[in-house]
């Protein structure tokens, strides 16, 4: 990584924890309750703390990772889960107004 | 109980059970939950053992709080196609979280689940728990269940089967997640939380207390504020309870409202109960005896807006239950309410701490002017027989304010499907204790207090992105509400409207400002809504 220059905010993220206890240190952080924030980028934050590493809009490339499950806390997996989730918004970031949650809390 | 819904009663009279109406008990309640388990669930489970003390597999090697069970049938409904009426789950979960729920102490370290209060970092979790379990989802949610070495492992299995990409994600792609999972962490957990435990074994045991009654009730609603008020619970049929809750704000509006609640475990308190036309539903844990009860009132709508909420039972026994506020400035005449039951007798509110006039009185609440010339310290507040220690707190300057939550994520919604997530506010003052040093261990609560609100950029990168121009607004009563989902075009690369912020409380203290604040994140939906964060 020494003879590599970081071009831009996200490669200089990365450039900060470039040694594995730093990774360790970062990863093991602690969010707030029902985030996900380690699985590289998390839902709602970056393994840093902050949203500079996620995807945004997240609309933009959210079945690419929505189908691979992975953010099934957050995000329906439609590999498994949730197959239809999303059937009818085939692309997120035009027809994302008629995104819908999946609610298993009910009574 | 009588069976209470038409399938139910199909099931009882196809079996060859006879019900009379009235001769309710608990093991009638007991059997028809069984009977549903073994109609409902026997296509995957199996059943071994004595037919009046049957073995459920899979089940029966569980232990969960009422929510938990709820969650487990829930995903059994979504993911497994089980068929099951609302009644005939509700009695289901009400047997399996009887039978096989968390003893009070157990459950203790997560109400903060149970009651949704989950703006908070959890804390001291084992890291290998946290790595790999806790990196999804809370630390509570596996904390609340018990079971079997065999059974923790059958829940990794899941986890590899429902959730292939987890052997992918960091912290676990490279090292061998399963085997970890399945061997150690699965392991460590049927030590850690186990099925069987002494304090189970002895709260299974233990005599439960009826939780009818007036109880004296005091708590806070976001955007109300703190209200007292008088809780009748009488017991229903179906061992439910109807409830009334009577009484008022702080600012002198009134409070009504009624509902029903259900008894889980012996001391679970769960209710729906709609308030001045607003649906709210309360978590609370009695106590051992049945004498007292605390936890939590949230929206119906909005699980995130709620506060703390506590019942003691009036046993016609004298009792102060609160101050309001709790905090006296030294050398200014306040006005203080004291809120209690069967109250009678003298007043006093410690040394150095004058009743200037008492303004109303009544056997529940007395409405005076107070003012302190002593030490700064918490004194106990005494009305003839009944004393509430620590009661009342004596400062003379304020010089900290905390902001609770001090770690939240508000959501954007709004534009889709998805309701935005709101996060309601409140803060705490301190004054600096003996060692005249704000932010050290001697520090002198005083209770909450009124608050101006704003927000603003967390750091140097939120400013540059401005955040605090698009994540979101605050309200005059502490209540944060984020914006619109969706890209916005105004933004960076069409950003959402996501940001880190600080929330910014300002609390007036004799004319000079002290400010406190805590850290917002505002975030992207959460698209999986479960029972259990």
């Amino acid at each position: 990584m020494k003879h590599l220059k970081s071009l831009n905010k996200k490669a200089q993220l990365i450039n900060q924890a470039v040694s594995p206890e730093e990774v360790e240190d970062v990863v093991a952080m602690q969010t707030v309750v029902g985030c996900t924030a380690t699985t590289d980028p998390g839902w709602e934050l970056d393994p840093f703390g902050g949203l500079g590493s996620l995807c945004q809009p997240m609309e933009s490339d959210l079945y690419g990772c929505a189908d691979a499950c992975w953010w099934p806390a957050q995000v329906p997996d439609t590999m498994h889960t949730y197959p239809d989730w999303g059937k009818d918004v085939a692309k997120a970031n035009e027809d994302w107004r008629k995104l819908d949650g999946i609610f298993e809390d009910g009574e | 109980m009588a069976p209470t819904n038409k399938s139910t009663r199909r099931t009882l009279i196809g079996s060859g059970v006879l019900l009379l109406a009235g001769l309710a008990s608990a093991s009638v309640q007991a059997d028809d939950a069984k009977q549903i388990i073994r109609d409902r669930c026997l296509a995957c489970h199996t059943e071994s053992g004595d037919a009046s003390a049957p073995n459920f597999s899979r089940i029966s090697e569980q232990r969960k709080t009422p929510e938990g069970w709820l969650f487990t049938i829930n995903r059994m409904i979504n993911l497994r196609g089980l068929q099951i009426s609302d009644d005939e789950k509700r009695e289901v979960v009400r047997y399996l979280a009887d039978t096989q729920g968390l003893a009070p102490s157990e459950a203790a370290p997560f109400r903060y689940l149970l009651e949704q209060d989950t703006n908070l970092v959890e804390e001291g979790v084992d890291q290998a728990l946290a790595e790999t379990c806790a990196r999804c989802h809370s630390a509570a949610r596996f904390g609340l269940q018990r079971r079997t070495t065999e059974e923790w492992q059958l829940l990794v299995n899941f986890h590899m089967g429902q959730f292939p990409t987890t052997e992918f994600h960091s912290l676990a792609r490279d090292r061998k997640w399963y085997e970890i999972a399945h061997d150690e962490v699965a392991v460590q957990l049927g030590e850690q939380y186990p099925l069987l435990t002494p304090a189970w074994d002895n709260w299974k045991q233990a005599v439960k207390s009826d939780l009818d009654g007036r109880w004296r009730v005091t708590g806070f609603v976001p955007g109300k504020g703190e209200y007292d008020a008088w809780m009748t619970t009488s017991k229903a049929d179906g061992g439910r309870y109807n409830l009334s809750l009577e009484g008022q704000y702080a600012d002198g509006s009134p409070l009504s409202g009624s509902g029903k609640a259900t008894v889980y475990t012996g001391y679970e308190w769960r209710a729906s109960i709609t308030i001045d036309g607003v649906k709210m539903r309360q978590v609370m844990a009695a106590d051992a005896k049945g004498m007292s009860m605390n936890g939590r009132m949230f929206l119906a709508s909005e699980r995130e807006i709620g506060g703390v909420m506590s019942a003691l039972k009036d046993t016609k026994a004298p009792a102060v239950v609160a101050v309001m506020p709790s905090y006296l400035r030294k050398g200014e005449s306040t006005a203080l309410t004291i809120i209690g039951q069967n109250l009678d007798g003298d007043i006093d509110l410690g040394p150095g701490v004058k009743v200037e006039k008492v303004l109303e009185r009544s056997d529940d609440r007395i409405h005076l002017m107070a003012r302190a010339t002593g030490d700064e310290g918490t004194q106990s507040v005494q009305v003839g027989a009944a004393e509430l220690a620590s009661g009342l707190a004596v400062y003379g300057e304020l010089a900290r304010v905390e902001v609770t939550p001090q770690n939240a994520v508000a959501r954007i919604g709004g534009m889709s499907k998805m309701p935005k997530v709101r996060v309601a506010y409140r803060a705490v003052g301190y004054s600096a204790g003996a060692d005249g040093k704000p932010g050290t261990e001697d520090d002198l609560r005083l209770g909450y207090m009124p608050a101006e609100w704003s927000i603003k950029p967390a750091d140097e990168m939120a400013a540059e992105e401005k955040d605090a121009e698009f994540a979101g607004t605050i309200d005059a009563a502490g209540i944060f509400t984020p914006g619109d989902d969706g890209p916005n075009p105004k933004r960076k690369m069409m950003a959402n409207n996501v940001g880190r912020l600080a929330v910014v409380a300002s609390v007036k203290d004799a004319g000079e400002a002290v400010e406190g604040d805590g850290s917002l994140l505002v975030s992207v939906p959460d698209f999986v809504r479960r029972v259990l964060d």
